[in-house]
């Protein structure tokens, strides 16, 4: 396959630079709220294209769901050691959806 | 529904005056549409002025037309039935909007707009969460009265006249709950551990079954209008149902609807001491901490489920909007509530249990 370039992360980011620099400020306030839905929706997508995916892991989490489902990890002890994963998981996907509400020190590693 | 078509066009709006000087028992009815209200993802809200000739209402009235077809939002009542659920708390004593004109789906109401609605006295002020909870000063009293008005809205019970339609939960609340939330969560509900295991633990927790009142499974900063810092009216009851009571304290006081006022637990007002004791003034029951504790798991399930169900809502096609879109991103912001209130939990006893 050719890559053409820029790619789409490099699109999204340069067109999401423009709208920030040039459009937003030209917006009228009754049109504000919306402008600011898509550059948030830009800057998702730009952070979703700079991530990488851990195959593997994903690869783990239906068999994760079942056995959670099953009450594998329902001993007080054990939901602890889950929440940890979790967290982990969470973490990665709030640095794509909102990194502004990431605790800059994890929960645990106090 | 479309942006540019008046609701009330020539055909409607002389069909839905006579419709309500029969109900209201009127000479004659005059409907000044005054626009489309802000808020709601799911409601149609049309400002509109009743001017009445003669009849039990005679006068001018600043009310609200309340309409829209059926959400992609499960849990949502028809507009007829959310016009019941707001007579009957109005009946109570809350501060409900006053439904003044209820559509009767039986009479073949619906025709006249095309969707069951209801009319209802327009309330004063601003709704808007950033708005409500923007003080210096903890907002003592109207926590409290925050509080009082929920006492108020649990003493409505099943077998009350009107309500037949609203479902019992089976075989508690909090399994009932689950089952839903599973349900609306779609395939989400095996595929996000986070989740599987937030309905895991509602099924491990759950209370055992116990009274069940009229919940109004909305209310929170964001749902209910302030002027001048006194609360005017209480609004949004499309997801009403019979419930735990402490289901809506735990709604009220979860993370999720502070808007910035993190300290201020109880919905961005005050502690949670202020609105838990104006509720123990009006309901006649304790607060009972350890369901309210269980609850705010159900809440952060709950508002994942919606989250989800507002993003299938553009991604399946029928109804593309970026907000629908945004509000399905907001999943892992939801989530690490979520994993927070169960961290505050641990070693904690809930039902006998230990989490």
């Amino acid at each position: 396959m050719i890559n053409d370039e820029p790619d789409a992360r490099g699109l999204v980011s340069i067109a999401l630079q423009t709208f920030r620099d040039s459009v937003l400020p030209a917006i009228p306030a009754e049109r504000r709220f919306e402008a600011l839905m898509i550059a948030n929706a830009l800057s998702i997508a730009e952070r979703e294209l700079a991530a990488k995916p851990e195959a593997a892991l994903e690869a783990q989490i239906p068999q994760l769901c079942s056995d959670i489902d099953a009450g594998t990890y329902d001993a007080p002890e054990r939901q602890a050691d889950l929440r940890k994963v979790l967290w982990e998981l969470t973490r990665a996907r709030l640095a794509i959806s909102n990194p502004r509400l990431l605790d800059p020190v994890p929960p645990g590693a106090a | 529904m479309t942006a540019e078509a008046p609701l009330l066009d020539e055909t409607r709006l002389p069909r839905l005056e006579a419709w309500i000087a029969d109900k209201a028992g009127a000479d004659r009815v005059t409907v000044v549409d005054e626009g489309r209200l802000s808020g709601g993802a799911i409601s149609l809200n049309l400002a509109v002025t009743l001017e009445i000739e003669g009849g039990a209402f005679a006068g001018r009235h600043e009310a609200v037309l309340r309409t829209g077809s059926a959400s992609g939002v499960s849990a949502s009542l028809g507009k007829a039935e959310e016009g019941m659920v707001l007579r009957a708390a109005f009946a109570a004593g809350a501060r409900a909007p006053e439904p003044l004109f209820i559509s009767d789906p039986a009479a073949g109401d619906d025709a006249l707009l095309g969707a069951p609605f209801y009319i209802m006295r327009r309330a004063l002020g601003v709704a808007a969460g950033r708005k409500v909870v923007k003080a210096e000063q903890p907002q003592r009293e109207l926590a409290r009265e925050m509080g009082r008005q929920l006492g108020l809205i649990h003493s409505i019970k099943p077998g009350t006249a009107g309500l037949d339609f609203l479902p019992m939960p089976e075989p508690s609340p909090g399994l009932q709950c689950e089952r839903d939330y599973r349900e609306w969560m779609g395939r989400f509900a095996g595929t996000d551990p986070v989740l599987a295991y937030g309905l895991r633990w509602l099924t491990l927790y759950a209370p055992p079954a116990g009274e069940v009142v009229l919940c109004h499974r909305d209310y929170r900063t964001g749902n209910y209008m302030v002027d001048q810092g006194r609360l005017t009216a209480i609004i949004d009851w499309e997801f009403a149902g019979w419930s735990d009571p402490m289901e809506d304290l735990a709604w009220f006081c979860a993370a999720s609807w502070r808007f910035g006022q993190a300290g201020r637990e109880a919905g961005g007002l005050s502690d949670r001491a202020d609105f838990y004791s104006g509720y123990e003034e009006t309901a006649g029951r304790r607060v009972d901490q350890e369901a309210v504790a269980y609850w705010e798991t159900a809440a952060y399930l709950r508002w994942a489920a919606v989250a989800i169900q507002q993003g299938m809502r553009h991604t399946s096609g029928t109804e593309p909007s970026i907000e629908l879109a945004l509000t399905g991103r907001m999943l892992p912001e939801i989530e690490q509530d979520l994993l927070r209130h169960l961290d505050s939990l641990d070693g904690r006893t809930l039902f006998g249990r230990t989490a």
